[in-house]
């Protein structure tokens, strides 16, 4: 009996150490995106004379940073088409059909993050770009990564501008013209640590 | 943009090469059987649709990810498929229902596949409204697929494909008008094609009963409205009533029409049509107006 329990210690004590041994470090701090204060606004040129400006009031996402090896750290998030915002419903209900994003078919813009470089001032960031269902890799320069902590909670936040091509991106090309190909899309977030 | 030039040039040249096909493949016989009569004109119709297609320069990209490129590279080919097994003259009659049948329940869920409906962890439709929607939509356009096929048998001739062709272009301009263009330009060579292959057919055949060239025109019709009802902005209303416009038709079988004047048989088919087309294209017309004349700059 005696001998039966030492065995049973030993296995418990076994299985403890494992466990822990097994359990990967905490590869950085993760946060999730905060909508409250953060804004994905973008801009195109209308007749090629003026610009339109417009913005997406929903997203979620989440990044990890990890300081001491910034090649670990990690950038989501995905921006819900079916919030366009130009400040005119007409024109948001018109950018929502398949002519232009194609809201029903494709509700999202996603961005992942593929791989990470520190520079000066924040991070440049390799990724994947889908939008309109067409996936290609852009690389951003992610700026900012100052932290603070608020409330109890630590906070971090980024900017970045990014151009796209509508017409890399599967849009229909007899579509471009009033608006025109190119756009800037301009990205102000903040996270808070989870 | 709507382009008129490029779409009048697209219905020319799909009607056109429509026309011509059919005078091709069953022209050189002056009495060409009803199967290869059949055959011509379904051929025809995916080949003049094309030619439109491609002088419009629709490119459908591959794999095709929006509805509409599903539509024109697995719907319209499925369907021209079916139909020429179905107006084979060996193929029995059983058979040539239960492919219909089995199109008419899966085009649903091939035009839907991916969408925010059926896909995605926010998806709009549990699974019983999902399955609530493919089967409807799946017994409806088989009910009309069915209707305006056995009437092509009953009393064939060619006002019923111009019928059906008239009411595929009216729903194309409300698709368009509902503020999805590129769907209902999609409408407009399938259109010509049918009114082509059926204007030419009475030259290749005695007495043609084109069945085939009724199914692909159904299902087309059906999808371009779908397409404009599930992506666009199209609504039930007007999709509903687009659709069974054509049903109209049958109208023309009451004893005193029957047999009468061709000619006066044919001008009301396609009078009874597009009555209630013209109703559907005045409102959308109206409400194109009002919600896209301030952003378009109209007057």
């Amino acid at each position: 009996m005696r001998r039966f329990s030492s065995l049973c210690l030993m296995t418990v004590a076994t299985g403890l150490l494992v466990t822990v041994a097994g359990k990967p470090a905490a590869a950085g701090d993760e946060y999730a995106y905060d909508p409250v204060h953060s804004s994905i606004s973008f801009k195109a040129r209308h007749l090629d004379i003026s610009w339109i400006h417009g913005r997406f009031n929903e997203a979620e996402g989440k990044f990890v940073i990890d300081r001491e090896d910034p090649s670990k750290s990690t950038f989501e998030l995905s921006i819900k088409v079916d919030s366009v915002d130009t400040a005119n419903t007409a024109r948001d209900e018109h950018l929502r059909q398949p002519d232009y994003f194609d809201a029903k078919q494709f509700p999202t813009i996603d961005f992942k993050s593929t791989s990470v470089k520190p520079i000066p001032g924040g991070y440049k960031v390799t990724g994947d770009f889908t939008m309109h269902g067409k996936t290609k890799q852009v690389t951003i320069e992610l700026l900012g990564g100052k932290e603070a902590e608020f409330k109890g909670t630590k906070r971090v936040g980024f900017s970045t501008e990014l151009a796209v091509k509508r017409s890399d991106f599967g849009f229909d090309k007899k579509n471009i013209g009033l608006i025109g190909d190119e756009a800037l899309i301009f990205i102000d977030c903040e996270g808070a640590r989870q | 943009m709507p382009d008129p030039a490029a779409y009048l040039l697209s219905t020319l040249a799909a009607a056109a090469a429509s026309a011509a096909i059919v005078l091709l493949i069953a022209g050189w016989r002056r009495a060409a059987g009803a199967a290869r009569t059949n055959a011509a004109c379904v051929l025809a119709v995916a080949c003049g649709a094309a030619i439109g297609y491609l002088t419009m320069q629709t490119r459908p990209g591959w794999p095709p990810a929006s509805a509409r490129d599903r539509l024109l590279l697995i719907v319209l080919p499925a369907a021209v498929g079916v139909e020429l097994v179905s107006n084979a003259s060996k193929t029995p009659r059983w058979l040539a229902w239960f492919l219909r049948l089995a199109l008419a329940l899966s085009l649903a869920r091939i035009l839907l596949r991916g969408s925010v409906y059926v896909a995605g962890p926010e998806r709009e439709w549990n699974a019983w409204q999902a399955s609530l929607v493919l089967a409807g939509s799946g017994a409806l356009l088989a009910a009309v697929w069915g209707l305006l096929g056995g009437l092509s048998q009953r009393a064939p001739g060619v006002s019923l494909p111009l019928a059906l062709g008239e009411t595929i272009l009216c729903g194309g301009f409300a698709v368009m008008l509902a503020g999805y263009v590129g769907g209902g330009e999609a409408a407009m060579p399938l259109a010509a094609a049918i009114a082509g292959a059926a204007l030419a057919s009475p030259l290749a055949a005695e007495r043609s009963p084109l069945p085939g060239m009724i199914g692909v025109g159904v299902v087309g019709l059906f999808s371009l409205l779908f397409i404009g009802r599930f992506f666009g902005r199209l609504s039930d209303g007007a999709a509903v009533v687009v659709l069974l416009a054509p049903l109209a038709c049958w109208a023309a079988e009451i004893p005193r029409l029957r047999n009468g004047n061709p000619w006066i048989k044919g001008a009301v088919r396609l009078l009874l049509t597009a009555l209630p087309l013209v109703f559907v294209l005045v409102a959308a017309k109206s409400r194109f107006d009002h919600e896209m004349g301030p952003l378009l700059g109209l007057p």
